[in-house]
């Protein structure tokens, strides 16, 4: 260090002296990293160069809340015949959803602790926080009277919960250590109950391009009698979003690629896991049939399983399941909506919607648009005025949506 | 560019909010913002955050002019603990999101005014050259005051902006994304005094 640095050190605090003292300091440094404790936060991670002064950047939710009066409602829009409106507000970060044995609609959220519940009683609709304390609670799933909650490090149980609202049971631990590294991406787990009576979870890729470790990148179950868990598909660089066809009970699920490639590429996909063991590139292919610029080196897409369909870069595909009712047209049965978080790392902003995707005799995918009308300005930043995060099927065959950046959750209903 | 977009976006969103607020912020009339409501709650915050939110106390910073969502995401994070601060915490710690969002409306359609002195423009200039190379502007917006949930740093108190980067340098501030953590690693003492006094300076 020079002399004139080291002065620097000493307290400049206004003025020239502190600003020429600054000026030293980046002659200095320049080109210099930042120390391995403090590396780049998770979804910067990955970009080259040019992209450093990039302004593009994850949208954060608003954490208050917003009471649907303040919103454009009106401006939702779903095909002729469906009918949107407001199930319930006041449930700031709403993410994933389940329902409960007698029609309790739980809510999670992922930067805050809580599990709301929705529940219809009587003609009136109350929210009320059922939970809180909990650590990025994003994942919920429900089964014979026990809510199962997918923490960022653990899955717990809550037996009977339906019936003591008020006064929750304490939680059960079904599996722990499953955040081992405290890992800085993709933490956050979604949750389902599969056909087999297990419970499926993501584990994220820690970063947006790494090497991830044994456990990192795949979708697992557990069982919640034993907690034994096992990896079920490899190669996933982030799926909160799955479901099975209610026909071949096979699990179908949402996956984001990697950012920072380039507004086109690489595409968001749908998968499909007709059996345990299967991978789907992660970290050295994406879209199934793009070799990552780093980790592909040497590598060839044909070495692993191919998505079902791209859905779009950085489009964002959460929520995921399978329509099972029957109060929407025929033709709806047994085809997906995907709710379309909407995309972030792109300069032309696409999504914030909930599609349809079918699946035709021969494994292909036709998507149509199905609720729309978030995306105001796809230039603009924010480009929109909520975000679609998870959609449930409810008993009487509404379509239940939830919206993390207002904390609404949304039924969409058809009258032939 | 990033500020002019959601300075357009905020008037935007003024038109749903019902917001008369937000359409006198855009406007040249010095006529007082916010709601006698508004004005009534905010009184507890003022009485150490300033008048309006303008902070004459060193370490306590200016809300006025904030970002609305900024004010909203750190109070639900002081009230949910993931902020540590013993004065913050208790205070934050009975509000509803009602109550935090009206406060958000209030502050942030507040006139902000430099808290610190102007520079001599060739400091001004090294440091504007130094906020560039960090890449604030690129969250902060060109002219540092904020978008989003990302806070205004223009005219903001020194002391508040060196204890939030010597935090964050540490880390031991509360650092939702790991953003500012990691920015804040290469930072030398004498830059955060630098970047400090300059930020203060901006209108």
């Amino acid at each position: 260090m020079t002399q004139s640095t080291r002065r620097c050190s000493s307290n400049h605090r206004v003025g020239k002296t502190a600003a020429l003292c600054a000026g030293l300091w980046l002659a200095a440094s320049a080109g210099a990293q930042a120390p391995a404790s403090a590396p780049a936060p998770s979804w910067q991670q990955g970009r080259s160069g040019d992209q450093n002064s990039s302004t593009l950047h994850p949208i954060a939710p608003i954490l208050t809340g917003r009471p649907a009066s303040e919103l454009p409602i009106d401006k939702l829009k779903v095909p002729a015949g469906f009918k949107v409106e407001v199930y319930a507000d006041g449930i700031p970060e709403a993410r994933s959803l389940a329902l409960g044995d007698k029609g309790t609609v739980f809510v999670s959220n992922r930067n805050l602790k809580d599990v709301y519940a929705i529940v219809d009683k009587d003609g009136k609709r109350t929210v009320t926080k059922v939970l809180k304390g909990l650590n990025s609670p994003n994942g919920v799933a429900f089964n014979k009277g026990t809510l199962y909650v997918a923490e960022r490090h653990r899955i717990t149980a809550y037996d009977g919960i339906e019936d003591r609202l008020d006064n929750p049971p304490e939680a059960k631990v079904v599996i722990d250590n499953l955040d081992p590294s405290n890992q800085a991406g993709h933490f956050w787990k979604f949750l389902a109950l599969g056909p087999d009576g297990k419970l499926y979870f993501n584990v994220g890729a820690p970063g947006n391009i790494v090497m991830p470790n044994y456990q990192q990148a795949t979708i697992n179950r557990v069982d919640p009698k034993t907690g034994v868990m096992e990896t079920y598909a490899h190669g996933v660089r982030n799926s909160v979003g799955f479901d099975w066809d209610p026909r071949s009970k096979e699990l179908w699920f949402t996956n984001h690629a990697r950012d920072w490639v380039s507004d086109e590429m690489p595409h968001d996909t749908l998968h499909r896991a007709a059996k345990k063991g299967m991978h789907f590139g992660y970290p050295y292919c994406h879209q199934g049939d793009f070799l990552d610029p780093e980790y592909g080196k040497g590598r060839a897409c044909s070495e692993f399983d191919a998505p079902a369909a791209k859905l779009g870069a950085h489009i964002a595909p959460l929520g995921m399941r399978f329509y099972s009712g029957s109060m929407f047209p025929a033709e709806y049965r047994n085809t997906m909506f995907i709710a379309m978080h909407g995309s972030w790392n792109r300069t032309t902003k696409q999504g914030y919607n909930v599609m349809r995707a079918s699946v035709d005799g021969n494994g292909k995918v036709d998507l149509k648009p199905f609720l729309d009308g978030f995306l105001t300005d796809e230039k603009a930043d924010p480009p929109m005025w909520g975000r679609p995060v998870d959609v449930l099927v409810m008993r009487d065959g509404a379509l239940l949506v939830s919206d993390d950046y207002n904390g609404i959750v949304y039924r969409i209903s058809y009258r032939r | 560019m990033t500020a002019l977009r959601s300075r357009s976006a905020r008037r935007r969103a003024g038109r749903w909010l019902g917001g008369g607020v937000l359409a006198i912020a855009g406007g040249a009339a010095a006529l007082a913002a916010g709601t006698d409501a508004q004005r009534q709650k905010a009184a507890v915050c003022e009485s150490c955050h300033g008048i309006e939110g303008r902070s004459t106390v060193p370490d306590t910073p200016s809300l006025a002019g904030q970002p609305k969502q900024f004010i909203t995401t750190q109070l639900v994070m002081f009230r949910e603990g993931n902020r540590k601060s013993a004065i913050m915490g208790p205070i934050a710690a009975p509000l509803s999101n009602a109550e935090i969002s009206e406060l958000g409306s209030y502050f942030s359609v507040q006139p902000a005014e430099p808290a610190g002195k102007p520079l001599a423009a060739d400091a001004a200039a090294a440091t504007r050259g130094l906020a560039d190379k960090l890449g604030c502007v690129t969250c902060h917006g060109a002219e540092l005051k904020g978008q989003q949930h990302i806070p205004r740093l223009a005219g903001q108190q020194a002391d508040y902006l060196r204890t939030q980067l010597l935090g964050f340098k540490a880390g031991t501030r509360f650092d939702m994304d790991g953003n500012m953590t990691a920015a804040a690693q290469a930072l030398t003492p004498a830059a955060i005094d630098a970047l400090a006094s300059y930020l203060s300076s901006l209108r």
